[in-house]
This record gives C-alpha cells, sequence and structure tokens, in this order.
C-alpha cells in the first residue's frame, strides 16, 4: 500500500460523502422546474441532514438490534463501496479493491440489511417495503450481473480501476458499445436508487412506498445516515457512468490543480447526469409493480449485445 | 320524459292495489310520492320494487312522524324520474332490506345507532358512526336525548373491539391502514386481506370525525341552519346549501327569483371545477406523474382565488340562502370571470393533453379499479363513479333543479368503469362546466337575487348533482324550526363502490383509485 492509495482512501471517500447531497437536492430542483415550481435550494439536503443528525432517534418498543445496527452496517458498506468507484482520481488497485464482483455484494449487503430493518420494526408498510424491495432485487440483480459481465467483457478487466485507467489512458471503446453501455447504467441507476418509474422517491402515499417503506421507522441520526447513505450509493452508481462514458478530467497522477480541476469537472459532470435523472424522471408516471421487469429487460438486453458486440467483433 | 314519473305511482298501484293506494298515497312538494305501507304489506312491495329496477337512495327514521308509530323509516326508491318514497312506522323493531339491497346495510346500520331501531335479519348488525368507545345504549338522535357532550368509554376491552371481516386462507395477510395517514388527508381505516401484493377483499371503516350534524340542525331555523348544511362537506358547501335551501323553498313555496338561481349555478359548476380538478391532480399525484398533475392543481387553486374575489370564500360559503342568494354578483366581476374561464379552457386543454398523451399515464390508468355496471343498482353508485361504468344518472338531467332544465348538461358516459373513465368522465365534466358558466353570464338576466317569504311547516326531499353524485336531503319543519334534516351525500353511497373495485388490484395502485373516486369522508360522517 502506497501513500497515493492512502491518499485516494481519504480523497474519494470526502468528495463522495461532500458531493452527493449536491446531486439529490439538484434532481428534485430539476423536477420542480418542470412542474413550475421555484422548488427548494440546491442546499437543501445538506440542512436536512444537518438537521437530522442533531435529533433524537426514536425507536419503536418493537424493534431489535436489527434497527439499531442497520443504518450503520448500510452507511459502512455504502461508502467501502463507494471506494471502489474513483470519482476524481484513480491510482493503483490495491488487493481486492475495485473488484466488481465484491462491489455489487456490498451493495447487496446494504440492501439486505435495510430489508430487515424494514421488518423489524413491525410496521406494516415496512414489511410491504422489504418485500417489494426483495421482489426487484431479485429481479434486477441478473441484469446487473448482466450489465457489468459486459463491462468486463469490454474492458478485458474485473477490476473497476483498470476499467477507469483503460478508458482514460488508451481512449473509448467505440461510440456504439458506449451508448449501449450509458443506456445500461442509466438503468441501472434509476432502479438500484429507487426513482420514477420504480419508485417514488417524493411520495407521501404509504402503500405505494418501496424504499421509503423501509425507512418509515427511522428517525435522527439514523435517518440521516440512512439519506445519506442513498445519496452516496447515487452518487457512486452516477460515478460510474460519468467515468466510463466522458472519461475527460478524471486523474490518474495525483497533482493539488490536477485534483482541484477534476472536483471541478466532476461536479459539472454531475450535475448535469442529475439533470438529465430529474428530466427523465419528470417525464413519465411510476410503472406498475409487476411490469417493472420490462425496464429491467432493457438493460439487460443492451448488456447481452455489448457482450455479442465485444465478442464477435 | 312525463310518463316516467308515474313510474312509482303505477308500481304502487301494482302491490298495493289502486282503491288501497288512494288513500294511502300524498305527493311532496318535490313531486316525491309517498305511499304509507303496512308491515303486512312491506315486504311484497319492496321485492316488487327491486324486480321493477328501482333503486334505493336512502333510507332514514324519524321520531314522532305518526301518532302510532314510535319511529318512522322513509324507504326512498328512484327509478328514472320518478321517486317513490315508502313510509313505514315501526316501533324499535323493523325487518331488513339489506339482502334485496345491499346499499340499505349501511343505511339500516345508521338508523339502528341513531335511533335504536333493531333491523331483524340483516347480515351485518355492527355499529356503524358510533364507535366503541361510545356507551350501550346510547342513541342520539331520539328525541329524548338531549344535545350534550356525551361519557364515552376511556378504553375498550379487545372482546369488544370492532370485528373486522375475516379473511383467512394460506398466504392471506392483513394490511391495516389508517385512520392517520401520512398525507394531509381525512382519517378512514382500510383493511386490506392481500395475498402478496394482490388486494383480496377491503373493508372501510369510516366515521372517525362525527359531528352530529343531524342533531345539531334540530330546533334551529332554516337560515341558521343554512351554515350547518354548507358545513356537512368543505368541497360541497355549495351543492349541500343548494339542497338544503331548495327543500326549505319547497316547503314555503317561496319564488325563488330567477337571477338567484343563475347564479347560484355558476356557483355550483364552480365547486365542480375545483373538485374534479383537484381529482384530476391527486390522481396523477398518485402515479408519480407530478408534471401533469401540477397542471391540475395550479388551475384548481387559481379557481379557488377567483372563488374568493367573487364571494370571499374560496370554498364559496356564504353566499347560497333560503330564498336566493345572500349578495348579489355585480356585473364587472361576472365579465371577469367569463375572462377567467375562456383562459382557463385553453390552459386546461394544454394540461390535458400532455396527461393523455402520455403512454406511461394510460398504462397506470386503465383496466385499474373496474366498478362494474352490475353494481350500480344494487349498491346506488352515483356521479361521474357511475357515469363512467355506464350508469346513465346525473340529478340535473333526471330531476331538473334551478334552471338545469333550460341549460341541460351534457351527460357523457364511458363503459369499461376504470380509473381512466373516471379520469376521462371528470375532464369532459370540466369542460362541460366550463361551457355552462360562460353561457350562463351571456344569459344572465338582471333582478333581485332573494325573495322573503315567512317559513312554513312541512317535509320534503330535495336533491341536487355534486361533484360526487347525487347529494339528497330531507328537511321536516315543525313550528318554524327544523324538526330533522337529514342529508345523504354521495360519498356515503360510493364509499362501498371503492371494496369491490379495487378487488384483484395491487396494493399500490389503491391510493390512485381511492382518489378517482375522491370520496369524502367528512360528508359520509354527519
Amino acid at each position: 500500500m502506497n501513500l497515493d492509495f492512502l491518499l485516494y482512501l481519504a480523497i474519494n471517500t470526502l468528495v463522495v460523502i461532500a458531493v452527493s447531497p449536491l446531486f439529490v437536492s439538484l434532481i428534485k430542483k430539476i423536477k420542480a422546474r418542470t412542474q413550475g415550481r421555484q422548488g427548494p435550494t440546491v442546499f437543501q439536503t445538506y440542512y436536512t441532514l444537518i438537521k437530522l443528525l442533531k435529533k433524537e432517534v426514536i425507536y419503536s418498543p418493537n424493534s431489535s438490534r436489527i434497527m439499531r445496527v442497520t443504518p450503520l452496517v448500510t452507511m459502512a458498506a455504502i461508502l467501502v463501496a463507494a471506494l471502489f468507484v474513483p470519482l476524481v482520481f484513480v491510482p493503483e488497485p490495491v488487493g481486492g479493491i475495485g473488484n466488481i464482483i465484491l462491489f455489487l455484494y456490498l451493495l447487496a449487503l446494504a440492501r439486505f440489511f435495510m430489508a430487515l430493518a424494514g421488518l423489524d420494526a413491525g410496521s406494516s408498510f415496512g414489511g410491504m417495503g422489504s418485500s417489494r424491495e426483495m421482489s426487484i432485487s431479485s429481479i434486477i440483480e441478473p441484469t446487473t450481473i448482466i450489465v457489468f459481465a459486459a463491462l468486463a467483457f469490454v474492458f478485458k478487466t474485473l477490476n473497476i480501476f483498470d476499467m477507469f485507467t483503460l478508458n482514460a489512458s488508451t481512449g473509448s471503446p467505440s461510440p456504439s458499445t458506449l451508448i449501449l453501455i450509458g443506456i445500461s447504467l442509466f438503468i441501472i441507476i434509476i432502479v438500484e436508487t429507487s426513482r420514477i418509474p420504480v419508485d417514488n422517491p417524493e411520495t407521501h402515499l404509504e402503500l405505494t412506498m418501496i424504499h421509503e417503506g423501509m425507512i418509515l421507522e427511522q428517525s435522527g441520526r439514523n435517518l440521516a445516515l440512512m439519506e445519506l447513505s442513498a445519496a452516496v450509493k447515487m452518487t457512486v452508481l452516477m460515478a460510474l457512468l460519468i467515468n466510463l462514458i466522458v472519461p475527460f478530467g478524471l486523474m490518474t497522477t495525483l497533482t493539488l490543480a490536477g485534483l482541484l480541476i477534476a472536483i471541478v469537472v466532476f461536479v459539472v459532470k454531475g450535475s448535469i447526469l442529475a439533470g438529465i435523472i430529474g428530466l427523465f424522471e419528470s417525464s413519465m408516471a411510476k410503472k406498475r409493480f409487476f411490469q417493472l421487469p420490462s425496464l429491467f429487460a432493457m438493460a439487460f438486453f443492451f448488456s447481452t449485445l455489448i457482450i455479442i458486440i465485444a465478442v464477435f467483433s | 320524459m312525463t310518463s316516467d314519473t308515474d313510474i312509482g305511482i303505477r308500481a304502487a298501484q301494482e302491490f298495493l292495489g289502486t282503491d288501497l293506494l288512494k288513500d294511502r298515497i300524498n305527493a311532496g312538494p318535490y313531486d316525491e310520492q309517498y305511499v304509507r305501507i303496512e308491515e303486512t304489506e312491506f315486504e311484497s312491495a319492496v321485492t316488487h320494487l327491486a324486480a321493477n329496477k328501482f333503486v334505493l337512495i336512502s333510507l332514514f327514521c324519524c321520531e314522532g312522524f305518526t301518532a302510532n308509530a314510535a319511529q318512522t323509516l322513509f324507504y326512498v326508491f328512484e327509478r328514472r324520474t320518478s321517486i317513490l318514497v315508502l313510509v313505514r312506522g315501526v316501533n324499535g323493531q323493523a325487518t331488513s332490506v339489506a339482502d334485496l339491497y345491499p346499499a340499505a346495510s349501511w343505511f339500516e346500520r345508521e338508523c339502528r345507532d341513531g335511533f335504536g331501531v333493531e333491523f331483524a335479519g340483516a347480515f351485518d348488525t355492527r355499529r356503524l358512526f358510533l364507535h366503541e368507545t361510545y356507551p350501550e345504549g346510547f342513541h342520539p338522535l331520539k328525541k329524548s336525548f338531549k344535545n350534550a357532550p356525551v361519557v364515552t368509554k376511556k378504553t375498550v376491552d379487545p372482546a369488544g373491539e370492532y370485528p373486522f371481516r375475516e379473511v383467512s386462507g394460506e398466504g392471506v395477510y392483513q394490511v391495516p391502514v389508517g385512520p392517520v395517514h401520512a398525507g394531509i388527508i381525512e382519517p378512514g381505516h382500510f383493511r386490506f386481506s392481500v395475498i402478496g401484493e394482490s388486494i383480496f377483499n377491503l373493508e372501510v371503516r369510516m366515521f372517525y370525525k362525527h359531528r352530529g350534524i343531524e342533531k345539531l340542525a334540530e330546533g334551529k331555523t332554516p337560515q341558521e341552519c343554512v351554515r350547518i348544511a354548507e358545513a356537512v362537506s368543505g368541497d360541497e358547501s355549495v351543492a349541500n346549501a343548494t339542497a338544503f335551501c331548495m327543500a326549505i323553498e319547497k316547503i314555503s313555496r317561496v319564488p325563488v327569483p330567477e337571477r338567484a338561481w343563475y347564479l347560484r349555478t355558476i356557483l355550483m359548476e364552480l365547486e365542480r371545477l375545483c373538485s374534479h380538478l383537484g381529482d384530476q391532480a391527486g390522481m396523477l399525484v398518485d402515479v408519480a406523474y407530478p408534471l401533469g398533475a401540477s397542471q391540475f392543481s395550479v388551475l384548481r387553486e387559481e379557481c379557488f382565488r377567483e372563488n374568493d374575489r367573487l364571494t370571499g370564500s374560496r370554498f364559496l360559503r356564504g353566499m347560497v340562502s333560503p330564498g336566493g342568494l345572500n349578495r348579489d354578483i355585480p356585473k364587472a366581476q361576472l365579465d371577469e370571470l367569463a375572462a377567467f374561464v375562456h383562459q382557463m379552457r385553453n390552459r386546461y386543454k394544454v394540461g390535458l393533453k400532455i396527461v393523455l398523451s402520455t403512454a406511461s399515464v394510460i398504462d397506470r390508468f386503465a383496466t385499474t379499479g373496474v366498478i362494474r355496471p352490475a353494481l350500480l343498482r344494487p349498491l346506488n353508485i352515483t356521479g361521474p363513479a357511475a357515469r363512467a361504468s355506464g350508469g346513465k344518472v346525473d340529478v340535473r338531467v333526471n330531476h331538473p333543479y334551478g334552471i338545469y332544465d333550460k341549460f341541460a348538461p351534457r351527460v357523457p358516459r364511458l363503459r369499461d368503469g376504470d380509473v381512466l373513465s373516471r379520469f376521462t368522465i371528470k375532464a369532459s365534466e370540466v369542460m362541460d362546466s366550463l361551457d355552462l358558466i360562460e353561457r350562463l353570464i351571456a344569459a344572465m338576466p338582471e333582478g333581485a337575487v332573494r325573495s322573503d317569504a315567512p317559513v312554513r311547516d312541512g317535509y320534503t326531499l330535495a336533491m341536487v348533482e355534486s361533484a360526487r353524485g347525487q347529494n339528497l336531503c330531507w328537511v321536516w319543519i315543525k313550528g318554524g324550526v327544523i324538526e330533522r334534516y337529514k342529508v345523504r351525500t354521495a360519498s356515503f353511497c360510493n364509499w362501498l363502490a371503492i371494496e369491490h373495485a379495487v378487488q384483484g388490484n395491487i396494493v399500490p395502485d389503491f391510493p390512485v383509485i381511492n382518489k378517482s373516486l375522491n370520496l369524502s369522508y367528512a360528508g359520509t360522517d354527519l
């Protein structure tokens, strides 16, 4: 383990925590604008998180230890997963860090605990949320694996770091492959971060909730951790898409000036993607729950196409 | 149409015989036919009416109406334009008609709670509006009960809890929802029995906000009671106040100036507009399409503000009064309203186009929450919900009141009975209301807006078409004050429809089905 890598760990974690609330707010802002509303400021998510951190935690008398450890486990798993996707600076990978399969299962671990916590408090909505999340994840997981397998085929590596370095140094794969990867990853982002048309992050209707249903019983500091981990997860998946499609600005050797430029460039690219997500969400209604697989099938189909192209070209 | 008004009389002739009917029948001021019926004839009469496609639109109880019976039950039947009221004297005991008319179940339970009348043979004898905490033997609508705070039970033992219908089987789970909800909505409890995501059964429990409106009205003068009528349901203020005032006007034979009716009609159509716009926005929020929803919620808010400019109340309160209106609306304001309606129509069309060209919205609306046409008659489903399922019912056309005979609305009908049909029906009614308001402003006569006349004694039925459907009231005036004021809003009937509409749908679709019917909790629970 070298100094560069230790610096990477610190930089990546700090940047991802710092920028992810911004992206969440940006999506909200864009959606508000499409509806003709002013919307909250782009700093609203920061204020909300700080407010929640100051509030006391209330546990349901029916809840067990699961409820208490879940926010920590989720946050930890997501932060470790965040280390697998370099945002602004790609060092030499060390150990298993950057492994695409490990990355997927860290996300799965977080989701598993979130679903357990949803059941734990014994409220009917938490249980419904968990049940739906698990149904969706059992369908989206094979799709995600195929998408990542396609990436592995295209870049001939299982490590995200190597994909990024390859992408930044020797140039991107052909535009057709990039478009297909882009669409597949975009769908993964929508599904994994519970956005319209899969789930509605802004709903007040308990009966329709998926992600919100699972964290309905969370409060105070724990809710802040759950919200932040969801934001970080979204930023990490967005970074994966951004740094594969438009690697411009991504550093491979560490300099202070380069770092600042890279951060600015990343925030700009991320904001644009957040805007696209906001517009995408505004353009359609939520799908019927049992019709969701048709959305995943699209990602599945495009990824299979990437693999076929990669194998036969 | 004229031959239709005799249907009721002819049916009564058939089950009673012409000779017997002569001294049993009397016509009310609203052209409703009251037929006194003996206990021995009752069952065959109801069976006959059921076989002849009469719909039981209301059933209510009244004390002291006749000398020889403690309570009098009024069974209000409707077929096309004809209304027949069976008047049945009972002494705390009656037989149930819920098997023939399932809609009667709630009515009978309501009578039981209010007056202590037991209905033998009823399939459901649970309490309705009096929840468990009210003491046994407490019947607030009896004249012997003086309106005062009630001592309720502090705790309810598990055996005394409200028994929900039990649905059991492999994989059937109970999901209790409410009465406290995450959004800012009225209280109601929904007990779902689900298999996975599919709804197997739903039982609705309402009556969490009982205010004792009927009791409150007793002893008040008609003028005082208008405020009470307006409070039955906030967004049906004009409809309920108009129904009440119509009843007073019919009883006292007050001629209402024409201009008052024109203005009342404008107010009623504005109320319909606000309600439908809110429903449409809500339906789109519930399928997570806020872009479309904002089109309608913005228009609704502007409509409320226009209401405020016209009448000083966003909910159009304080305008309608017996004999006409409290205030005139000057011409300048009406011209402004015409301009508002004109630009509103254009913006509404834009919003509608956005929504109806979004495939994902149509996909969520179509085939969701179907109300089968076969349910319309037994459950007495009314209003846009009925018209979306092939029903040909609209009080404005069937029993035209005020000036609706001159300005008859179109009655759009669809047959699918799903959320999409209800959305489309409401859209067409919004367009129709806008047209109607413009036509009314153009044809507005000059003159007074109120005529005063002394209050006379008597009783009558009165009905209006609110945004949700047929709102009915029955008023009995005795000694110049209200002796009995019974309101039955459209929501009271349509709540039973939702239990059927959601079956086989998935739980996440419930909010949009609920919103497509948009029922008033307050209007159900008086």
